[in-house]
This record gives structure tokens, C-alpha cells and sequence, in this order.
């Protein structure tokens, strides 16, 4: 207790620590009616941090090579010592955290969080979405399996229909003509550096605007009312809030022990649940196993692409789909936030949903 | 229970349960960097006398390390770890002159493994060896 108390004042005398933990921690106050589902952030920055250390520990053994690839994360999973928990840890990890960024997603738009001013959170957040799908699509090829290769195949062979440039990108982002060496290459590069680097950032900067900003209020109880639209910067407090610590930070860490609980229990008692029978066999270039089929958070755009007669078609679609929701917050400007008076927008969320989740089992089973 | 006392049983149980979870985690972390144990650590291992001419040194991995086996004089064969004494640099054999010597601080070995001169402490590590037909056995 004692040599804890030395180090704490030592700190405090050079760095004034404790006036920064106060300002964030015990004086910082939340809305009093904040919900669970504001601790998502939260739930994702231990998700990530639980990827970066498994991803660094399987960097020890992993080998980038499409000699060795299958071969390395074979041993991983059959020779290394809990090689086996790191490697599912880490795979699962990524479903759950694409599930999770929905989820945070989905209720950012229903709680009409993006709105103004709150745009520049919004626009951080939406790229760290698609660095996640991003970082995602190049794990996916690391293993170098026949699902590997033949979904690495497909995804970039679907940016051959872009007008004028569409071989010109496939050719560069397979590095080749065909997925090989530089592919995997390329691939790993951006994987373990190139886009954690830029999410890192990301999330820097996805945290300073909801610190600077301030947390939003949720839009809901007898006394909300839509406020106008800043034209001058104000930080939103919230005077008579609830502390961030400890009050918010347990329900944080209520939600956080369900996801990793939710991780834990898919590694332990589903492991095979996002391993397909081709994630076991090594990538063969010359064999195209039956069936092949993206991971649960792509097939929405895979079904897009086939419902659509040409491939164009669904791609332009998907584009469409995506810049809309990323520049929503500049097209609904209204300062209304609560959903019972929003009816149009609750109900493109609904149908939309529906669809992603309708487009998502249509693609599974078809 | 007052106030203060709930809060310390508060934070001893949640430090005592933290312990306990960082410990289940610790375990397989440790076990999953720890240096694996290869066959070739225990067994011998086989170079054919034809591989180590007279007056000429042969270098080979022995059980993970950088090894040595040197034939002396016709069928004298000796074998030693590469590794100098002093700070664990890989000796080399200088056949002109019948000595080792370690390249990174001058450090030199006779052919019976003794220091000559130089700063390594003590002699080089001998290996037993064996003379197996055609063979010889080290280990």
C-alpha cells in the first residue's frame, strides 16, 4: 500500500496523473440514462486488443510462404502447445468482432448518434468498419487453404467488373494474374502492418472526437428535445451524469465478460462453427472445391452479385449502398434523434436490416 | 459492514479473481513460447569418417548446437562444441597452423580442445565419440 502511494504521488508530482484519471474517470459523467448499448466501444477495444496479442503470438510461428503456409498454421493447430487456443481465439475473434461493429453500428443509426455533431465520429467509425472487413478479407488468405485461396479468388475477381480499370485492379491486388506468392505476400503485409497501422490511428482519432465531442445523449424519456444544429463548437456535458468510474465502467465490463465469454464458448464447444471442411485442406490452384462460399458478413454482397444480371450491376449497387450509409449523417441533417419520431427512417432501418439478414441466408443456402 | 470494509473486501476479491484469470491465461502463453523439445536432442548422431580427413575438422549440429569433429592423426578422432567459452562465439579450425581459433575476440583452442591463449576461461566442451565401422557415433 505504501510503495503503491510512493509511486502514485512520485507520478503525480511530475505529471499531475491523478487530475487526468479524475478529469476521466471519477469526474467524467455520463447521461443518466445511458444504456448497454454505449459499452460496445468498449467490448471492441478489448476484442482488438485480444486480436492484436493472438496475432502477434501466431506471427512467432506463422511463415508466409505458399510452400509453407498450410504447413505452419498446421503445426499451430496440431504440434505448438495451446497453438491450437491462440489460432481459434484469434479466428473466432474476428467473427465476433464484425458482429460486435454491427451491432454498434445498428445502434448508433437507431439511437440517431451520427447526427450533427457527431459526423466526423461517425465517418472514423465507418472506415475502422471497413479497415475490420478489410483486415478480415487478407487474414482470410493467410491460411492458405483451399477455402483461403479460392475465396481470395472470388473476392478480388469481383473488382474485374469496374469499368475501363476492373483487370488493371485484380491484376494489382493479386499482385499477378492469378492468387500466389505475391498475393500472400501482399496480403500478410497488410494484415499484420499496413492496415493496423491505419486502424490504430483510427481508433485514436474515432476516441479523441467522442472525448471531444462528448457522449450523446440517449434520445429517450418525457424530457428529451432535438437540439439544434452547433454553429459553434460546445462540448456536450452532462452535469448531473453518472460517473464513467465506477458506475459505467462495471456495466463495461459486464459486457465485455459476455463477448469474451461468447468467444470462449464458440472456441470451446463450436470450434468447427467458422472452419468449413476446405479451411483443412491445402490450397490446390488447379482443384475448385464445391461450394465455396464467403464468411457469414460477406455473403450479403456475394447473393448481391449473383440476384443481379450482370456483375456490374450488383457491384454499383453494393458501392451505392455503402457511400449512402457513410455520408448519412450529411444527408439526414434533421436534429431529431427519438425513433418513435422518425417513422421513415425506423423503417428503412428495419427493411434494411431484414435485408442484410435475408440476402445473408439466401447466399448460405444457395 | 460499514462502507470502507466492503470496499477493501471489494477489491481484494476482485484482485484475487484478476490473479486467478490472469493465471489460467499465463499458463498456456508460457507453454505456447516455450522451446519445444526436437528428437534430435537426445539421440547420436552418425558422420562417416570418409566426411573428415586427417588434420581436417568437420562442423555439424549436435543436440540444437554448432558442433565439431576433428581427426587428429589418422583414426585419432575428436569432437567438441563450437561454442567458444569466453562469450559463445562459433570457433573455426585453422588447418595451418592445427589450432581453433574464436574470430571474435582472438581467443585459441589446440586440437585437444585446451586454451592456447587468449580470454576463454576454460576448455572447450568435449563430446564423447565412437568408432562404429565406416561410422562414427557422436553423443
Amino acid at each position: 500500500m505504501g510503495l503503491g502511494k510512493n509511486i502514485g504521488d512520485f507520478l503525480d508530482a511530475r505529471l499531475g496523473i491523478r487530475d487526468i484519471l479524475e478529469q476521466n474517470l471519477t469526474r467524467y459523467l455520463l447521461p443518466r440514462n445511458i444504456n448497454a448499448w454505449y459499452t460496445l466501444g468498449a467490448v471492441l477495444l478489448t476484442l482488438f486488443a485480444v486480436q492484436i496479442g493472438t496475432g502477434i503470438l501466431l506471427l512467432v510461428y506463422y511463415n508466409p510462404t505458399t510452400e509453407e503456409a498450410f504447413r505452419s498454421v498446421q503445426r499451430i493447430m496440431n504440434e505448438v502447445p495451446f497453438g491450437w487456443l491462440i489460432r481459434s481465439v484469434h479466428a473466432v475473434g474476428a467473427n465476433i468482432i464484425v458482429f460486435a461493429l454491427l451491432l454498434h453500428m445498428l445502434s448508433v443509426l437507431f439511437m440517431g448518434s451520427y447526427k450533427s455533431p457527431r459526423e466526423m465520429t461517425w465517418l472514423a467509425g465507418f472506415f475502422l468498419l471497413l479497415l475490420s472487413l478489410g483486415m478480415c478479407l487478407t487474414g482470410y488468405l493467410l491460411p492458405w487453404s483451399q477455402l483461403s485461396f479460392w475465396a481470395t479468388t472470388v473476392a478480388t475477381k469481383s473488382s474485374a467488373e469496374i469499368p475501363l480499370v476492373g483487370d488493371i485492379v485484380v491484376r494489382f491486388l493479386r499482385g499477378g494474374a492469378m492468387v500466389g506468392q505475391p498475393t500472400l505476400g501482399r496480403f500478410f503485409a497488410l494484415h499484420v502492418m499496413g492496415f493496423p497501422l491505419l486502424f490504430g490511428l483510427l481508433v485514436l482519432f474515432h476516441l479523441f472526437c467522442v472525448r471531444r465531442v462528448g457522449i450523446s445523449r440517449p434520445p429517450f424519456g418525457p424530457d428529451w428535445r432535438p437540439a439544434p444544429p452547433p454553429t459553434t463548437f460546445r462540448h456536450e456535458e452532462h452535469p448531473r451524469g453518472i460517473p464513467f468510474f465506477p458506475h459505467y465502467v462495471a456495466k463495461d465490463a459486464a459486457i465485455i465478460a459476455f463477448f469474451l465469454a461468447l468467444l470462449l464458448g464458440v472456441v470451446f464447444f463450436a470450434p468447427a462453427l467458422f472452419f468449413p471442411p476446405a479451411a483443412f485442406e491445402p490450397a490446390d490452384p488447379f482443384v475448385t472445391p464445391p461450394g465455396i462460399k464467403p464468411e457469414w458478413y460477406f455473403l450479403w454482397a456475394y447473393q448481391t452479385l449473383k440476384i443481379f444480371p450482370s456483375e456490374f450491376l450488383g457491384l454499383a449497387v453494393q458501392g451505392i449502398a455503402v457511400t449512402l450509409l457513410l455520408i448519412l449523417p450529411f444527408l439526414d441533417r434533421s436534429p431529431e434523434r427519438r425513433p418513435a419520431s422518425r417513422p421513415l427512417f425506423v423503417t428503412c432501418f428495419a427493411a434494411g436490416v431484414a435485408l442484410f439478414i435475408a440476402l445473408s441466408i439466401w447466399g448460405h443456402y444457395s | 459492514m460499514d462502507t470502507g470494509s466492503r470496499r477493501k473486501f471489494l477489491v481484494i476479491s476482485l484482485g484475487a479473481l484478476g490473479a486467478l484469470l490472469t493465471g489460467i491465461a499465463s499458463y498456456p502463453l508460457f507453454r505456447y513460447l516455450s522451446p519445444r523439445q526436437t528428437g534430435g536432442e537426445k539421440g547420436l548422431v552418425t558422420i562417416t569418417r570418409a566426411q573428415v580427413g586427417v588434420g581436417q575438422a568437420h562442423f555439424f549440429q549436435f543436440r540444437g548446437h554448432p558442433a565439431v569433429v576433428l581427426q587428429r592423426a589418422p583414426g585419432v578422432f575428436v569432437a567438441f562444441s563450437a561454442i567458444c567459452t569466453h562469450l559463445g562465439c562459433i570457433i573455426r579450425w585453422l588447418p595451418e597452423k592445427g589450432e581453433f581459433l574464436c574470430p571474435c575476440h582472438a581467443g585459441r583452442y589446440a586440437g585437444d580442445g585446451k586454451v592456447l591463449g587468449g580470454p576463454p576461461p576454460k576448455p572447450l566442451q568435449t563430446i564423447p565419440i565412437a568408432l562404429s565401422g565406416v561410422n562414427l557415433l557422436i553423443g
